[in-house]
């Protein structure tokens, strides 16, 4: 297991000591004053340490030295590549992306320089970061999931996978693995049997109930769950008649979705026992504590990364700054929604 | 030189004629590191509707605004300008910004006019062309100013819809020979597009050896390029697209080009926005 090689240790005094503190050690911790309390805000998925809960989300962050110039990749709690097959793939015909009221249309196609050149063009830059490597794996088939798994294992520096799901399964006459429970728990087992690291699952939310999948994938094995995908969209140009996209229907992310994404995070959280990574639409930290809030015990920034790239670290300090104001640390925030009546 | 990304006041935001604006920006950090050909990303703050960055053309770097008074030799540049047209959502809302109001500025990006890559070829030429279509006109300024720079001989061709369309024309007058204007309505100028009077040269100068450096809309940008390569001279374009992040890591902005023996998809913002002619495989 890979752990440790994060950064620094906080220096931390108070006796509220991160993952798994009490209420009391938390009361304790809120009796020290500000300047002496020091909010831990690491988090452990699966058996792996991230030096905060603020990731990168895949397809919105290429493979970090994209933004290399901009921002100290090395404060991220873990970057999630772009999504990687078995095989190169080439992508989708322009036009790939639409912008749409507080959000953005995409269907890139999972343009990808596959599993092989990623591990040799892509992971050695990777491997000089402090930051955790999360990455993401697709594929039209089970057998290619594995495959793709299989080549990936080689590789050094990888924390954990994240499946996406939201495929269609060729052979299955083209039903998307995310939107049907046993295929979601077929594909998961073989993946989860095939990995080397911890298997994260991501979630589509193109469905009438998140919780029958995040279940399926728990059963199945999946080590965390991660949501939510695109929401599948599209807009028309009425002067001529046409998709504003080439493939017609689109992934839809930003703001636009949060409030969707945040109800399935909750919805999720409740439903398993294992981790949820909370995404969608998030630009700010208090996007990003309503999530942890609802139960994730990380988030991950997508769509922000694009228009602005300072969006991640401005979070990981909004959520310090936040702990410091409350004096709790992360683990006292997740889950903690108060809900006045029980629902359902 | 490295990009950077900075909140930056607006100088100035000019309008011009036919709906077209020059902005100006206090941008010392992205205007000093500016090479030929790159482009910006321009957001506009405090819109949560509207997400994306504009990709823009960067027209003109320069030391001190024009109107205050004239740039001494040697002084490092720190204002960058745009020239473009209001024509989107988020261009009208550019257009709206004034003196004083700040814009997210992402900047210098992309592959330019690179002169390490068209010496060779700009210096086997008899002539540099430089062939606008409409807006395009923005990205071929500082390409054209370097070439004058260097003693290159150059002749513009400029075609757009209405002369009210004919902006920036100005800053290429010292830099030319000769410039030849095309409007479709025959308001100034040839009356066509502006491919007409450039295939009449070509045509008239068999003899002689050009390298084209074009940049416009879609349709002209490809006559353009039919025209270079039926006359077989060497041509530079500069490609728009639609672009997510500017920063080659979304790959939204991708088009379809021969690399290495084969199709594929590069970035417009990364591999480009400026290719050789010949590896652009129209749709």
């Amino acid at each position: 297991m890979i752990r440790e090689k994060s950064a620094g240790k906080p220096k931390v005094r108070s006796a509220a000591r991160g993952a798994g503190c009490t209420a009391r050690q938390a009361r304790a911790a809120a009796s020290l004053p500000v300047e002496t309390f020091t909010p831990r805000i690491e988090t452990e998925i699966a058996g792996v340490r991230f030096q905060n809960p603020v990731w990168t989300a895949s397809g919105t962050f290429g493979y970090a030295k994209e933004f290399a110039d901009l921002i100290d990749l090395n404060r991220l709690g873990a970057v999630c590549v772009k999504g990687i097959s078995a095989d190169p793939m080439e992508g989708n015909p322009e036009p790939r992306i639409y912008e749409t009221a507080s959000g953005m249309l995409n269907a890139i196609g999972l343009q990808n320089v596959g599993a092989k050149r990623f591990l040799s063009e892509k992971l050695p830059f990777l491997r000089t970061l402090k930051t955790r490597v999360i990455v993401n794996v697709f594929a039209y088939s089970t057998e290619d999931y594995v495959r793709c798994i299989e080549i990936l294992n080689e590789g050094e520096g990888i924390a954990a996978y994240e499946l996406n799901i939201s495929c269609p399964n060729t052979r299955s006459g083209g039903i998307v693995y995310g939107s049907d429970p046993q295929l979601t728990e077929e594909v998961v087992a073989a993946a989860k049997k095939a990995a080397r690291h911890p298997l994260f699952v991501k979630l589509s939310p193109n469905v009438a109930d998140i919780t029958v999948f995040a279940r399926a994938a728990e059963n199945a094995g999946a080590d965390a769950l991660t949501l939510i995908n695109t929401f599948i969209g599209m807009a028309i140009d009425v002067e001529t008649c046409t998709p504003r996209i080439s493939n017609v229907t689109a992934g839809l992310s930003g703001p636009a979705i949060k409030p969707l994404a945040l109800r399935m995070v909750y919805q999720a959280a409740r439903a398993v026992k294992i981790p949820v990574i909370g995404i969608g639409g998030i630009a700010s930290a208090e996007d990003a504590l309503e999530f942890i809030i609802a139960g994730a015990r990380a988030i991950q920034v997508g769509t922000a990364n694009l228009y602005d790239p300072g969006t991640s670290l401005r979070i990981v300090e909004g959520i310090l700054d936040f702990c410091r104001r409350k004096r709790l640390h992360l683990s006292d925030l997740v889950g903690s929604l108060k809900v006045a009546v029980a629902k359902a | 030189m490295p990009m950077h990304d900075d909140i930056v006041a607006i100088l100035e935001n000019r309008p011009l004629t036919g709906g077209h604006c020059l902005l100006s920006l206090d941008a010392p950090r992205q205007a000093s590191a500016v090479r030929p050909g790159q482009f910006a990303m321009v957001r506009i703050l405090g819109r949560s509707d509207v997400l994306l960055r504009r990709p823009m053309s960067i027209f003109n770097v320069m030391a001190v605004s024009g109107h205050r008074g004239k740039s001494r030799p040697g002084q490092a540049p720190r204002i960058m300008q745009f020239l473009y047209k209001a024509v989107g959502r988020g261009t009208r809302m550019i257009a709206e910004l004034k003196k004083g109001d700040k814009v997210g500025l992402l900047a210098p990006l992309g592959h330019g006019f690179f002169e390490e890559e068209y010496l060779p070829r700009a210096r086997e030429a008899d002539e540099i062309l430089q062939v606008a279509g409409g807006i395009g006109i923005a990205a071929l300024l500082l390409p054209a100013k370097r070439l004058a720079e260097l003693g290159f001989k150059q002749r513009l061709f400029f075609g757009a819809r209405t002369k009210a369309d004919l902006v920036g024309t100005a800053e290429f007058k010292p830099l030319m020979r000769a410039t030849l204007l095309a409007t479709e309505n025959g308001s100034a100028g040839y009356h066509g597009y502006v491919t007409r009077p450039l295939e009449e040269y070509l045509a008239a100068h068999i003899d002689k050896k050009f390298l084209l450096m074009a940049c416009g809309p879609g349709p002209m940008l490809r006559a353009t390029v039919e025209l270079a390569k039926s006359f077989r001279h060497p041509c530079l374009v500069s490609m728009e697209n639609r672009m997510g992040c500017g920063l080659g890591a979304c790959l939204g902005c991708c088009i379809r080009v021969e690399s290495e023996g084969h199709e594929a998809y590069q970035r417009v913002c990364t591999e480009g926005p400026v290719f050789w002619a010949e590896k652009i495989v129209w749709k």
